[in-house]
C-alpha cells in the first residue's frame, strides 16, 4: 500500500519474552544498515520477563524513513501461537519452525530448533537461526550477518555464528538478492541518542531511578566513563541529586516516566525558585497510573507543561525523531543552564525504545560563566538584572540559595518589595528564553499542499510519510514552551497518541479548527493506519 | 546574615553557636564547608551561617548534598534535619544516604515537634501526647532515630544535648571530620510546644560502643548522650570513583 519505488522490506519478528526478539530485531536492523538501508525498529513487548507476545517490526528502505510500516512483507515467527497475532498484516512470506503447523500460502520451513538443538546452543539463539534463514533466502552476504553479530556479541559472538554457517548450508531457496545500496549507517536508539546529545553538551552526573521506557537511558550512561550515572532510592532522591550536582557547578540530569516525574514535582519547583539549571527526561508511557507500562503515549503534554506549584520559567521541548532527541537533548542541556532553570525533554516509549539509522553530532558544550572563587562577602547570586539573569556560583564561593523567596544575595524573605521584584527577575528570563528559541526551530514546516497535518513527537516519521503520498503539507510542533505555533490554514488534521487532542486543543485556542487523528492504545502510529484516519474523515 | 527569628530560648542558638565554632575549627584546618537545611525551623540556620549553604525542601536534604559531594568532593557537606523532616517526610532519605555511607553529615535538630506549623506531633513525639493533630492522643509509637542510622549502616552515630553545648561543638567537630555518613542526633528544646530543658538533670554520657549491636543497647534510653558508635569503611563517592577510574 502506497508503497514507492524504493520501497524495501518490511519485516516482523515475533515470539515470546525470552526468545530474544528485541535483540533480534536490533541484530536485523544492524544487518540491513550495514548494507546501506535506512533503517527503522519498532520494539513492542509486554511488561514479563518470559512467555506473552514481543515483537519486533524491522522497515529498510533505500529513502530516509523514521518509521515502521504496518504490513509485513515477512513475518520470522519463534512460537506458532505469536502467529494469530500478526496474520493481518503479513502480506508476503511467513518463516517458521519446521515443527509448527501454520497455514499460510507463502512459507518457508525450516528446522529453526533441531539446527541450534544440534550445536548445543541456548534455546535463545533460535533467533539467530531464524534471522540466518531470512538472510539466506533474500541472498545477503554471509559475511554481513558475521560482522554484525560479532560487532553485536563480541566472544559470545562466535557460537551463534555455527548457527548462521548450519542455516547457510542446510537452506537451499533463494527468493531475493540483497544487494549493498550504500555506505554503512550506525543504527542507534533513541536512549542513545538522548544520551549522546547530553554528554556532548556537557553531562556529567545521570541520576534515574528505574523506569520504563527510560532506563536504557540510565543502562547506556552507566557503562559510558565520560559521566557518573546512579540509581538513588527514589525519583526524589533522583532530582535532589541533580539540584546539588548543579549547585555544585556540574551539569545534571534525571531520566524518567510519568510516575516518577510526579514525585519529582517539588523539586522541580525548587529548581525554579533557587533558579538551578535541571535536565529532566521525560520519557512518556500508556497511562493514568501503570498504565500499559511497556507502551507508548503522548498523554503527559499538559502535565510537562505544568509540573509544579508556582510560577517560574521553563523550557519544554518534544523531539520528532531519534536525530532529533539528540539534538534537543543536548540543546536543553545548554539552555538549561544559559537560562539557569528546569528544562524538559518531552518524548515517548516509540522514541526511546525505538532504533534508527542516524548521524549524531553537531551538539557542543555552550560554556556558562561559574564563579568558584572563595570569597569573604556573599556573593550576589540572585542580582536583579534586565534580563532576569544572575551570575552563577558554587561553593566553596559564599553562596547561598534557598526555597523560600528571597533577596539578591539569596536570603530568605517575605518582603513585599523585594518579592515583587525577585518574582518579576525570574520570570523575565521567560521573554529572553523565547528570543532564543525562537531560532532554534521551534515547529517543523514541511510545505505540501493547502492542507495541513500538524503533529508531535514520534508520530512525524510516519505523518511525514503520509503527507508526501497525499499531498498534504506539515507541521510539527518541538518546542512546547515557549510554545511557537506555525501559521497555518486550509483542512487541518492533528496526528496525536491521546484520548483528548492535547495539541488540537492548544491549536484550537488560537481559532484553528481541527480534525482529530487519536488513538491511545498504547501503539505507534504507522502511516498506513494515518492513511487511513484521513481517508475516513473524508467519507 | 540573616536576622534570627527563634523564638527566645529555643534550642536552636545553642546549636548555632556549636556549630560556628566546630566548623571554624575545621575551616581552620584548611577545608571548605558547605551546609544544607530542609524545612521547619532548623531550616532558618542556613541564612544564620556564614558559609555556602542551600536551604531546601522538606526532607531532601541527604540527596541534595549526595548530589553536591559527588560534584565536589573536596567539600565537607553538612546537613541540617529535624524530626519533621528527616523522620517524618524524608526518613527513606536518612536511611539511604547512611546505607551508602555517603560523606555527609547529618545534624537532626530533634524537639519531638512540629514547630514552625504550631506544634502537632512528629515521629519522636511520645505516644499519647496530645497536640493539635492528635487532641485525645497521639496514637504511634515514637522512633529511635540513632537505633534507626545505626540499624540503615551509619558508620558515625551520636547524641548530644542542646543544653552542653561544649560537648556539641566536639560531636559536631568530630562528625565533620568523619569520613563516611555521620549522624548527630540533638536533643533540642522547642520552648514554645514541646520545652524539655528540665532534660538537663537527667542527660547521661555513655562511651563509645564496640559493636554496632551494643550501640543499639546504649542508645535505647533517649537520654543517653554520647557517640554511641564510629568506624571506617569506604565510602560510596570513594566506590563510585574507584568504579569509574
Amino acid at each position: 500500500m502506497g508503497r514507492g519505488k524504493k520501497e524495501m522490506m518490511n519485516v516482523c519478528i515475533a515470539g515470546a519474552a525470552g526468545d530474544g526478539v528485541r535483540g533480534g530485531g536490533v541484530i536485523l536492523g544492524k544487518i540491513f544498515s550495514e548494507l546501506g538501508y535506512s533503517v527503522f525498529v519498532y520494539q513492542e513487548y509486554q511488561s514479563r520477563i518470559r512467555g506473552g507476545y514481543n515483537a519486533s517490526v524491522v522497515r529498510a528502505s533505500e529513502r530516509e524513513i523514521d518509521s515502521h510500516a504496518y504490513y509485513y512483507d515477512a513475518l520470522i515467527c519463534l512460537q506458532d501461537y505469536v502467529f494469530e497475532r500478526h496474520v493481518d498484516r503479513l502480506r508476503g512470506l511467513l518463516i517458521c519452525d519446521s515443527s509448527f503447523s501454520l497455514d499460510h500460502d507463502r512459507k518457508v520451513e525450516f528446522p529453526i530448533s533441531e539446527t541450534v538443538k544440534k550445536l548445543n546452543l541456548p534455546d535463545v539463539s533460535r533467533n539467530i537461526a531464524a534471522i540466518s534463514v531470512f538472510c539466506k533466502l533474500f541472498g545477503v552476504d554471509i559475511e554481513v550477518l558475521e560482522k554484525v553479530i560479532r560487532e553485536s556479541f563480541g566472544e559470545r559472538g562466535e557460537r551463534n555464528i555455527e548457527a548462521v554457517k548450519a542455516v547457510y548450508e542446510d537452506l537451499n531457496v533463494s527468493i531475493g538478492q540483497m544487494q549493498r545500496v550504500g555506505e554503512r549507517k550506525e543504527l542507534v536508539s533513541g536512549a542513545k541518542a538522548i544520551a549522546e546529545g547530553m554528554l556532548n553538551a556537557g553531562l556529567k552526573f545521570y541520576y534515574a531511578y528505574p523506569m520504563t521506557p527510560a532506563s536504557p537511558i540510565l543502562h547506556i550512561l552507566a557503562a559510558d566513563s565520560r559521566c557518573i550515572a546512579l540509581q538513588p532510592e527514589n525519583e526524589i532522591a533522583a532530582i535532589m541529586m541533580v539540584i546539588g550536582s548543579a549547585f555544585g557547578g556540574e551539569r545534571a540530569a534525571v531520566g524518567t516516566s510519568g510516575g516518577g516525574f510526579a514525585l519529582m514535582s517539588e523539586s522541580i519547583s525548587l529548581a525554579g525558585m533557587a533558579e538551578i539549571p535541571v535536565l529532566i527526561i521525560l520519557a512518556q508511557r500508556s497511562g493514568p497510573s501503570t498504565g500499559m507500562a511497556t507502551f507508548t503515549a503522548q498523554q503527559d503534554l499538559y502535565f510537562a507543561l505544568n509540573p509544579a506549584h508556582g510560577e517560574f520559567p521553563l523550557i519544554v521541548a518534544s523531539p520528532l525523531t531519534i536525530e532529533d532527541s539528540y539534538k534537543l537533548a543536548g540543546d536543553l542541556l545548554n539552555l538549561a543552564w544559559e537560562f539557569q532553570t528546569p528544562a524538559i525533554l518531552l518524548t515517548e516509549k516509540h522514541m526511546t525504545e525505538s532504533y534508527t539509522t542516524a548521524k549524531l553530532g553537531g551538539v557542543v558544550k555552550k560554556e556558562v560563566e561559574i564563579f568558584r572563587e572563595k570569597c569573604s562577602e556573599v556573593f550576589e547570586r540572585y542580582k536583579i538584572t534586565e534580563s532576569g539573569i544572575s551570575p552563577y556560583a558554587s561553593p566553596p564561593a559564599l553562596v547561598k540559595a534557598n526555597s523560600n523567596e528571597h533577596d539578591e544575595y539569596g536570603f530568605a524573605t517575605d518582603d513585599a518589595e523585594i518579592a515583587t521584584k525577585m518574582y518579576a527577575k525570574r520570570m523575565r528570563k521567560e521573554k529572553e528564553i523565547a528570543k532564543v528559541v525562537e531560532n532554534l526551530e521551534p515547529f517543523v514546516e514541511m510545505k505540501n499542499g493547502k492542507d495541513w497535518i500538524v503533529t508531535w513527537g514520534s508520530n512525524f516519521g510516519a505523518v511525514k510519510e503520509v503527507a508526501e503520498e497525499l499531498g498534504f503539507s506539515v507541521a510539527a510542533v518541538r518546542f512546547m514552551r515557549p510554545l511557537f505555533l506555525p501559521k497555518i490554514s486550509g483542512e487541518m488534521f492533528c496526528v496525536e497518541c491521546n484520548y483528548a487532542g492535547l495539541l488540537a486543543k492548544l491549536l484550537e485556542a488560537e481559532g484553528l479548527e481541527v480534525k482529530r487523528i487519536l488513538r491511545w492504545d498504547g501503539r505507534p502510529f504507522t502511516p498506513e493506519e494515518i492513511r487511513r484516519e484521513i481517508e475516513r474523515w473524508a467519507e | 546574615m540573616g536576622r534570627i527569628s527563634w523564638c527566645p530560648g529555643c534550642g536552636n542558638f545553642a546549636i548555632l553557636k556549636a556549630f560556628e565554632k566546630a566548623s571554624r575549627r575545621v575551616i581552620e584546618e584548611g577545608y571548605d564547608v558547605a551546609v544544607s537545611s530542609g524545612i521547619g525551623c532548623h531550616g532558618k540556620i542556613s541564612d544564620y551561617l556564614n558559609l555556602p549553604s542551600f536551604h531546601v525542601i522538606h526532607g531532601r536534604v541527604p540527596p541534595f548534598l549526595t548530589g553536591l559531594k559527588l560534584a565536589n568532593p573536596n567539600l565537607i557537606v553538612v546537613g541540617f534535619s529535624g524530626d519533621g523532616d528527616g523522620l517524618n517526610e524524608g526518613v527513606e532519605h536518612l536511611v539511604h544516604a547512611a546505607r551508602r555511607n555517603t560523606d555527609i553529615a547529618i545534624i537532626l535538630h530533634n524537639n519531638g515537634v512540629f514547630g514552625l506549623t504550631t506544634g502537632q506531633v512528629t515521629a519522636t513525639s511520645p505516644k499519647g501526647r496530645k497536640s493539635r493533630s492528635t487532641p485525645y492522643g497521639n496514637p504511634e509509637y515514637p522512633i529511635n532515630a540513632c537505633q534507626l542510622m545505626l540499624a540503615s549502616g551509619a558508620t558515625f552515630v551520636a547524641r548530644v544535648f542542646a543544653g552542653e553545648q561544649k560537648k556539641m561543638a566536639e560531636v559536631f567537630y568530630r562528625a565533620m571530620k568523619h569520613r563516611g555518613f555521620s549522624f548527630v542526633e540533638v536533643l533540642q528544646p522547642c520552648v514554645s510546644f514541646n520545652n524539655f530543658w528540665d532534660l538537663r538533670k537527667e542527660v547521661f554520657w555513655v562511651e563509645k560502643a564496640e559493636s554496632v549491636h551494643e550501640a543499639m543497647r546504649k542508645c535505647e534510653d533517649v537520654r543517653a548522650c554520647g557517640i554511641f558508635y564510629a568506624e571506617e569503611k569506604e565510602t560510596y563517592e570513594d566506590a563510585v570513583w574507584r568504579s569509574m577510574f
